[in-house]
């Protein structure tokens, strides 16, 4: 079983351009957009000022009169909270009084229904937090990184829940494209182009499906507003999504449904994949589009046959919940991290022809031990401990590993044979400054403009790193 | 297309109506339980409850009670079948469309008042006994029961509300399932969906019919004693009679509930029954059985007249275009003995090219009709329009004047003019300009009439609409065929789809083009209804997909440098 114990710093930096260009020197990587996100972060949503706050209300005006304007600008509950404030209770008690006894009742109420639909809890941010992919998800500049499939178009959603459009640097061109900012699109923890596309980006978030279609003739009044929203049956956030191969399905989960939900976009209807057991937390596509992996808030995990009437298989870890998986390029092996202990799985999906058995198939190989050790003799460093998020190079040598509580990230080889797979120690990185960690990571898909496995990682810090592996 | 496949075709159909009417049979007993276990509800004696609601299920007399109710599902379900596998033909009038469904639409509306007549007769009958039977004895006379015609009524006004709802405007259609899945999992999707959903969806009915059996029923039942003979009685005679009766209008919900719940239940099993995958080959076995129901791909997609089949045929092909490995894919590839010749591929592409030009045709020409006045915009002359009119409405929200004086547009009918007057005209005679004032004069008059446009003019765009709604096997085969091709890079060994490819991106780019200048070109068109996205998203897709994959031979493909540049924009902008 490989472990972390051995592995090398990555080859040192030979061209460090920028803050946010620090790269192994290839000469491609000229082209790639120089990203600091912190630069770039507009209005975050603790900085917000709503169109109430821009005006001082009259220090004269009656109680009701002031409970009432607080309705029409901030609904019911900021009335209510307005009705117990210290203030009204000075100048009216009785009507504080009665307020008191509503916001009671309708405590007592809601307390009552949790108790017999517990799902029905709000799902908080740090709630979401927990299980999204992004490391430190409520704080992080950078939630998400996605790469279109086919053309160089990076999409980078920041805290401030605005999703950036990069592409590739030229002389008179800076590299950043379409900026995409809507009211409907908060809390954003998840998105994906769209394939065989050239401009479709959807975008999961609190809401629901936010799909941004931009079409290159019509640039005016399209970027205002996504071209279509999809919310969640139950208005619950989207919590992870991911597009068959060839665009036509969207499949996503959501922490507070047991379902999985197919989409069909073009048509805008919806199949609910449900089985028994808890709310779902992580999605992904095998790329060859035969599976469908669906982690759940708990120990249960499934793998849906895509082709084989949307039947599922159904594990169980020791612990936890799976945080992250990844698939092999060619679809034929599934690496995946739990929560509850520092090991690196393996799944196999190869169909045995000779000595096959049932217990084959569905075996759960432990293949490294990420167990936190030490990468210098003054024990300043670590690297390691329970994974966030792992990341397979579009090649299949490489897979990279990122961790909850240690700021470096784990390069490992990978040897992907017919009916095997072997793991062996690689590299580690670091960030410019040891307090820096990795946010986000991701790989810049193989296409007809890229052949290289090129690692993007979004750091704390806000910076946006290529880097090109070979 | 073959007499052979034709006949396969209608024997394997025929095979899934009747699996289809048998699984409605069979579901009437499961309604009929819930009902009773609905009506015989006791709180304090559960298992009394239970076991004699199923054994009234279980007794001679419901066994036989029922047979007249299963002939009715029997005669539903054939309707039901022709419905579904009816040629789809297009009718530009509204005459001409009533001429031709009236009375297929007429039988339909009879099976339905019938099914909903007789499920209501048959669950009278373990009613209460002042509602279940039609005459009853009042003070030594017969009268006829008003409870009793209420509910039969609302049997009737069921199947007639479902089928109003349905069908009336409406092809018998079926939704294919995306995400296929087993068929007990189907089944027990619609059943929990359709008694969910039931309960709310004859509340309507329930109320609407209340309010007309108060109006005319006391008409009614006049008319009945008169035929049978006897009295009325003079129960339900107000409104108030009606609305206070709770159990009535219990009893007359829950039919109400159990007739729609019926009618799409059996909806929903033809649906899933009809829409599950045929089994299709690429091309007819030689050792194959004469009388083996064994159809081709090209063969079904060749079957015009049943459109179900034309999208089995479709969605198989689709199917297996998308699979990482396919045995039909690789036959596709592969030469054919004796000659070595790709004859299989040849057939296919020959078919699927043939029906998306066909369809590319008469979505131009439809298109050009409803735009008879209007001139046809180029892809890029009718995004710059839209972008202008944009523009404009953005300026005129916020205030923005121009800084020039707008200009009209100058449109075809100036140019016209234009033309005309610098050429010599030919002045008309007073009879010619008679002749034609009397004509407009007698058009105008025309339309005028009440009820002429409706009936006997066809409606603006209607045609293309039409196309759009029965586009499923293009959108299906467009898929399927980028799909073959782009697969065509690593299995096909003999390279016999590459002499193709510019003929099939040649007709992609066609029917794409097509269809962005329906969507930004054509006003008064509902350009976002599903159907025309689905259609239009998959084309683009499907031409994405073949560019992207053979990018670098683009030019070899392209017969012209405009469609050469166009495609390389299509990839890098969309």
């Amino acid at each position: 079983m490989a472990s972390l114990s051995n592995l090398k710093e990555i080859p040192s930096v030979s061209s460090p351009t920028s803050v946010g260009h620090g790269y192994n020197y290839v000469p491609e990587l000229d082209q790639y957009p120089k990203i600091n996100l912190k630069n770039e972060l507009i209005n975050p949503p603790a900085n917000r000022i709503s169109i109430s706050h821009s005006f001082i209300p009259v220090e004269t005006e009656s109680v009701p009169k002031r409970i009432s304007r607080t309705f029409f600008d901030g609904g019911f509950w900021e009335s209510l909270t307005e009705a117990r404030s210290e203030k009204t209770r000075e100048q009216a008690p009785v009507i504080s009084k009665a307020a008191d006894f509503i916001a009671h009742m309708l405590e007592l109420y809601s307390s009552f229904k949790l108790k017999i639909f517990p799902h029905t809890q709000q799902l908080s941010a740090e709630r979401i937090a927990q299980y999204a992919e992004t490391r430190d998800w409520i704080n992080s500049s950078v939630r998400y990184i996605a790469w279109h499939v086919h053309v160089f178009k990076l999409a980078v959603a920041g805290m401030d829940d605005v999703v950036r459009i990069y592409g590739k640097t030229t002389e008179s061109h800076g590299g950043i494209g379409h900026v995409l900012k809507s009211a409907t699109q908060t809390q954003i923890t998840c998105m994906a182009w769209r394939p065989l596309c050239a401009f479709e980006l959807v975008v999961g978030c609190s809401q629901g499906l936010c799909f941004w279609i931009i079409d290159n003739n019509l640039h005016l009044g399209r970027t205002i507003n996504p071209s279509y929203t999809l919310k969640h049956p139950s208005n619950l956030p989207i919590s992870s999504l991911k597009w068959s191969k060839d665009g036509s399905l969207l499949a996503s989960s959501s922490i507070g449904d047991r379902a999985i939900l197919i989409w069909h976009p073009d048509s805008k209807r919806v199949k609910p994949l449900k089985r028994l057991g808890p709310p779902g937390s992580l999605l992904s596509w095998s790329p060859n589009n035969e599976w469908i992996f669906a982690a759940t808030v708990d120990r249960v995990f499934r793998v849906w046959k895509c082709h084989n009437k949307w039947t599922s298989d159904r594990w169980v870890c020791d612990g936890g919940n799976v945080q992250a998986c990844c698939w092999s390029p060619c679809s034929r092996f599934l690496l995946f991290v739990n929560t509850a202990d520092p090991i690196l799985y393996r799944l196999q999906f190869v169909q045995l022809i000779l000595m096959k058995s049932k217990a084959d198939d569905k075996e759960v190989l432990p293949v490294a031990d990420l167990n936190a050790c030490s990468l210098d003799s003054s024990n300043q460093t670590f690297i390691g401990g329970t994974a966030q998020q792992l990341v397979w190079d579009p090649h299949g040598k490489y897979v990279v590993i990122t961790f909850k509580s240690t700021n470096s990230i784990a390069i490992f080889r990978t040897y992907i044979q017919k009916y095997d797979l072997q793991i062996s120690g690689g590299y580690y990185l670091n960030g410019q400054s040891p307090s820096e960690y990795p946010s986000f990571i991701s790989f810049q898909p193989l296409n007809k403009d890229n052949d290289r496995s090129v690692l993007t990682i979004g750091w704390s810090t806000g910076r946006i790193q290529f880097y090109g592996l070979d | 297309m073959s007499e052979a496949a034709l006949n396969t075709c209608k024997l394997l159909l025929f095979g899934r109506c009747v699996r289809a009417v048998l699984l409605s049979v069979g579901v009437q007993f499961l309604l009929l339980t819930v009902f009773l276990l609905l009506i015989n509800f006791e709180l304090f004696h559960p298992l009394n409850w239970i076991m004699s609601s199923l054994r009234l299920v279980c007794s001679f007399y419901t066994w036989f009670a029922c047979i007249p109710l299963l002939g009715a599902i029997v005669f539903y379900g054939m309707t039901l079948s022709h419905q579904h596998l009816a040629e789809r033909r297009y009718w530009p009038t509204r005459y001409r469309w009533l001429l031709h469904n009236g009375p297929q639409k007429l039988l339909f509306l009879f099976a339905h008042a019938i099914v909903g007549y007789l499920t209501a007769w048959l669950y009278t009958g373990y009613l209460h006994t002042d509602y279940r039977h039609f005459i009853f004895k009042a003070y030594g006379q017969d009268c006829v029961n008003s409870y009793h015609i209420f509910l039969l009524g609302m049997g009737l006004c069921a199947g007639a509300y479902y089928f109003a709802t349905e069908y009336m405007q409406e092809e018998a259609s079926i939704d294919f399932d995306f995400a296929e899945q087993s068929r007990s999992e189907k089944l027990r999707e619609v059943l929990y969906a359709t008694l969910l959903k039931a309960p709310m969806s004859s509340v309507m009915p329930t109320i609407c019919y209340t309010f007309v059996f108060w109006l005319f029923g006391t008409f009614l039942r006049y008319r009945l004693s008169i035929v049978l003979n006897v009295d009325t009685d003079d129960r339900l005679l107000g409104i108030v009679d009606v609305i206070t009766n709770g159990r009535l209008l219990f009893y007359a919900w829950l039919l109400g509930a159990q007739i729609v719940s019926n009618m799409r239940l059996m909806r929903c099993f033809y649906a899933a029954i009809l829409s599950e995958p045929l089994p299709m080959t690429v091309a007819r076995h030689r050792l194959s059985v004469p009388g083996e129901q064994e159809l081709t791909i090209v063969a079904g997609l060749g079957v015009f007249n049943v459109y179900v089949v034309q999208c089995l045929a479709a969605n198989f092909l689709y199917q297996e275009a998308q699979r990482q490995t396919s045995s039909v894919r690789s036959e596709i590839f592969q030469l054919t003995e004796p000659g070595n010749r790709p004859a299989n591929w040849r057939a296919l592409c020959d078919q699927c090219l043939s029906i998306l030009d066909s369809f590319t045709d008469e979505l131009s020409n439809s298109m050009r009709k409803s735009n008879v006045d209007q001139p046809i915009y180029s892809d890029t002359s009718s995004a710059l329009l839209a972008e202008k009119l944009l523009l404009r409405q953005y300026n005129q929200l916020h205030g923005i004047r121009p800084v020039v004086a707008p200009q009209h547009a100058e449109g075809p009918s100036r140019d016209w003019n234009t033309k005309s007057t610098d050429s010599i005209r030919r002045v008309p005679n007073w009879c010619e300009r008679t002749s034609t004032k009397l004509e407009e004069l007698l058009q105008e008059v025309l339309h005028r009439i009440p009820g002429i446009v409706y009936f006997f003019y066809e409606p603006e765009g209607a045609k293309t609409e039409f196309l759009l709604e029965n586009a499923l096997p293009v959108i299906w085969l467009t898929q399927a065929l980028a799909q073959i091709c782009v697969a065509s890079i690593k299995e096909d060994n003999y390279g016999i789809v590459q002499d193709d490819l510019p003929a099939i991106i040649k007709a992609l780019h066609r029917l794409k083009c097509d269809l962005d200048r329906l969507a930004n070109g054509t006003p008064n068109f509902r350009t976002n209804s599903s159907n025309f996205n689905h259609l239009r998203y998959a084309v683009r897709r499907s031409l994405y997909n073949i560019c992207i994959s053979f990018y670098k031979y683009l030019g070899d493909l392209t017969s012209s440098g405009e469609e050469l540049r166009q495609l390389q924009t299509f990839v890098y902008q969309g």
